[in-house]
Order: structure tokens, then C-alpha cells, then sequence
């Protein structure tokens, strides 16, 4: 259990629970991408079995960069805001336990990165996901959507920049299972429990094969 | 029909699409169709090429049933596939396409060719490399004239213009 300004985490019945808690929209912040880092280590000491990530509110899972502080950005400090989002990212990947993304509100820009990264998500009613990057001139989740998607349904959200709401997400797999928004948390953890029971070194294996399972030939 | 905007290319479907024009159809980055639009992959010219473009589009199984099936399929099954990504009336067709082309038009034009080699690449690339190609780009589209400019316009609440800068 632990929190700081923007990040609140804790386990119960063996569910490590993370809410990126920055209202209104839980833009991305150093605060809560330390908190995402320092809730999984110590998920990771206590041998969770799964890991919920959702956001504050019904407003937003998570709203990707702040652009107040991203408009600073200079050719030096972009690097290291690339790195910085990569490492959370990355993280998720690379953690040995299956991650469940509940996506509360809105997931876009950096915040459907996040969600993107996560094993499976399961979104509320009010779940909406947008590659937004395309509309003030960047790209982001290209990575992840190329991946998740065939090609023709990644070239239409990410050159659009357009909003796809619950029901296209889950007929696009991007989301697994959509609910009632009281009903989010209880559903999360029914895929997490699910999850946790099953042989930990199995599940491992089989997320690490999956992550690796895209890759091109040569690379494996 | 087909629109081109911002180096982006739409095909709108009505009627009959087989053959050369199935081929055609699926060289465009967004496809949209009428509700009276069919879909065949009989007669084209080069099958293999068609196998392996549909395979990336819609992914391994949709593109054998199309490419080995050689059946008719209406628009509904087509936006289940993924062979267009939206179906409107027959009467709505031109409309639609257009909005979508002007949807195109009103986004920074050097973000919209930067996503499609991104995408493209993304699955000849091992995912690190992938990243960092996104970081390349993102790295060159922030210090652009036109990100400021959407992020100004987002702040103002207003509808930002681009100069392509």
C-alpha cells in the first residue's frame, strides 16, 4: 500500500490495484509515472498475481501528456521525455504478471499508450479511445496499435485521430469486456483473480511469448 | 471514387468492386463503402500481392478466406473484416467520403505522412526498433511550427491553421 500527490496503490486478495489519480483528466506527470514504477516493484515483492491500472473518476483513464508542460519541450529535454514514458511503459510490458487495464473514461494521446501496454483492458460505458497524437501534429501509440491491429484498423484510427467509443473497441479487441461504470472495478478484478490463480510461471511464460510472438523473425 | 488529401488516399466503394479494382481499392490508406458495394478478390491481377496486402490489413485468417474463398461479399461483411472501415447509404456515399477527406485536410499535413511509414514499418521492425522510429518522428514533428500552433489553438479553444511548417 502506498501513495503519492497523483498515485494511490494497494493489494487485496492477492490484486495489486494502481489509480493514476491527477484530476480532472489524469494527464501524464513524473509523480504518477514514480508511482506506477514504485507500486509494481512492490506488487512484485509481495507476489501479486495481477495488477489493476485505472484512473480517478469517470472522466479519464488517462489523458497522456500534460500539454502545459509538454509545449516547453526543447530538441535536449524531448529525449529525456521520451525516455521517461518509454521506461513507464516498458515496465508494464516487461512485468511478469498480467496487467489489466480498466479504462474508466478517456484513453488517449500518452494514455492510450498506457492503456495500450497493459495485457488486457476492460473498459466502462464511458470508455474512449483516441489516438489523438495526428491532430496537434505528433503520433503516438503507432507501436502498440500496429501491433494490437491489422493494419487497416490502425492506418484509420491513427491518421484520423478519431474517437472510438466502447462498443467498436470491443468489437476491435481493443477492449475485452465493457460494463456498467459502477460495475468497472468488479469486473477488472474478476479478469485479475482469474489471472492470479492460475500457475504464476505459466502466465509469465506466456505473456513473455506473446510480447515476443509479433516480432520479426530475425529478431527472436 | 477517389480522394486524395494531405497525401492521404480514400477510395469510396459503389457498386461492383472486383478484380483491378479490388486491387486498387486496397493500395488507398481508408476505405469506406456504399451499402450496395460487393467485394471480390476473383480476377485479380496479382494474387499473391492481394494475399499479402490483405494479410497485413485485416490479418492471416480474414485474408485466406477472402483470397483462397474467391467469394462475393456484401459491404456488411466487408466493414466486419476490416476491408472498409464504415458503410453508409448508397445516397450518402460522395458525402461521406468528402467529409473524411476534409477530417484529413484539417489535421497538421507532416504528421499524416510520418504515421503512415510509421505504421508500415512497425511490422518489419522489432519492436525496439519500431519505437525508436516513433521517437524519430515525434522527436522532428514537436519542434514543427504546426504541433505549436494546435497546442495554442487547443488552449484557445478555437480551430487551429496549418501551414505544412
Amino acid at each position: 500500500m502506498g501513495e503519492n500527490a497523483q498515485t494511490r496503490w494497494w493489494t487485496e486478495a492477492g490484486v495489486g490495484y494502481v489509480v493514476i489519480d491527477n484530476p480532472p483528466m489524469n494527464v501524464l506527470s513524473d509523480e504518477n509515472r514514480r508511482g506506477i514504477r514504485e507500486a509494481l516493484d512492490e506488487f512484485c515483492r509481495d507476489d501479486v498475481g495481477a495488477v489493476v491500472l485505472t484512473g480517478a473518476g469517470d472522466r479519464a483513464f488517462c489523458a497522456g501528456a500534460d500539454l502545459g508542460e509538454e509545449k516547453h519541450l526543447t530538441d535536449e529535454t524531448v529525449g529525456k521525455f521520451l525516455a521517461r514514458g518509454e521506461q513507464t511503459f516498458r515496465i508494464i510490458r516487461d512485468y511478469a504478471r498480467p496487467v489489466i487495464g480498466a479504462i474508466n473514461g478517456w484513453a488517449m494521446g500518452g494514455g492510450l499508450v498506457l492503456a495500450l501496454w497493459c495485457d488486457v483492458r476492460v473498459g466502462s460505458t464511458r470508455a474512449r479511445l483516441g489516438a489523438v497524437g495526428v491532430k496537434v501534429g505528433l503520433m503516438a501509440s503507432n507501436v502498440q496499435l500496429s501491433r494490437l491491429l491489422p493494419e487497416g484498423r490502425a492506418r484509420d484510427m491513427l491518421l484520423t485521430g478519431r474517437t472510438v467509443e466502447p462498443e467498436e473497441a470491443y468489437r476491435l479487441g481493443l477492449l475485452s469486456s465493457v460494463v456498467a461504470p459502477e460495475r468497472l472495478m468488479d469486473e477488472a478484478t474478476a479478469w485479475a483473480r482469474a489471472m492470479a490463480a492460475r500457475p504464476r510461471e505459466l502466465v509469465a511464460a506466456a505473456k513473455q511469448a506473446i510480447n515476443a510472438a509479433l516480432e520479426p523473425e530475425a529478431a527472436r | 471514387m477517389r480522394l486524395e488529401s494531405g497525401g492521404i488516399v480514400v477510395v469510396a466503394v459503389e457498386g461492383v468492386c472486383a478484380g483491378p479494382d479490388f486491387e486498387r481499392a486496397l493500395e488507398a490508406d481508408l476505405r469506406i463503402a456504399a451499402d450496395t458495394a460487393t467485394f471480390s478478390a476473383d480476377g485479380v491481377a496479382d494474387l499473391p500481392a492481394c494475399g499479402r496486402r490483405l494479410a497485413r490489413l485485416l490479418g492471416e485468417a480474414r485474408a485466406k478466406e477472402i483470397v483462397l474463398g474467391a467469394r462475393t461479399f456484401d459491404a456488411t461483411t466487408a466493414v466486419r473484416l476490416g476491408v472498409v472501415t464504415r458503410v453508409v447509404p448508397a445516397a450518402a456515399l460522395a458525402q461521406a467520403a468528402r467529409a473524411l477527406a476534409d477530417t484529413l485536410a484539417a489535421l497538421p499535413p507532416l504528421a499524416l505522412p510520418a504515421v503512415r511509414q510509421a505504421v508500415r514499418a512497425a511490422r518489419e521492425l522489432t519492436p525496439d526498433a519500431a519505437l525508436a522510429l516513433e521517437h524519430e518522428h515525434f522527436r522532428r514533428l514537436i519542434a514543427t511550427r504546426d504541433h505549436k500552433a494546435a497546442v495554442e489553438a487547443f488552449f484557445e479553444r478555437r480551430t487551429a491553421v496549418f501551414t505544412g511548417e
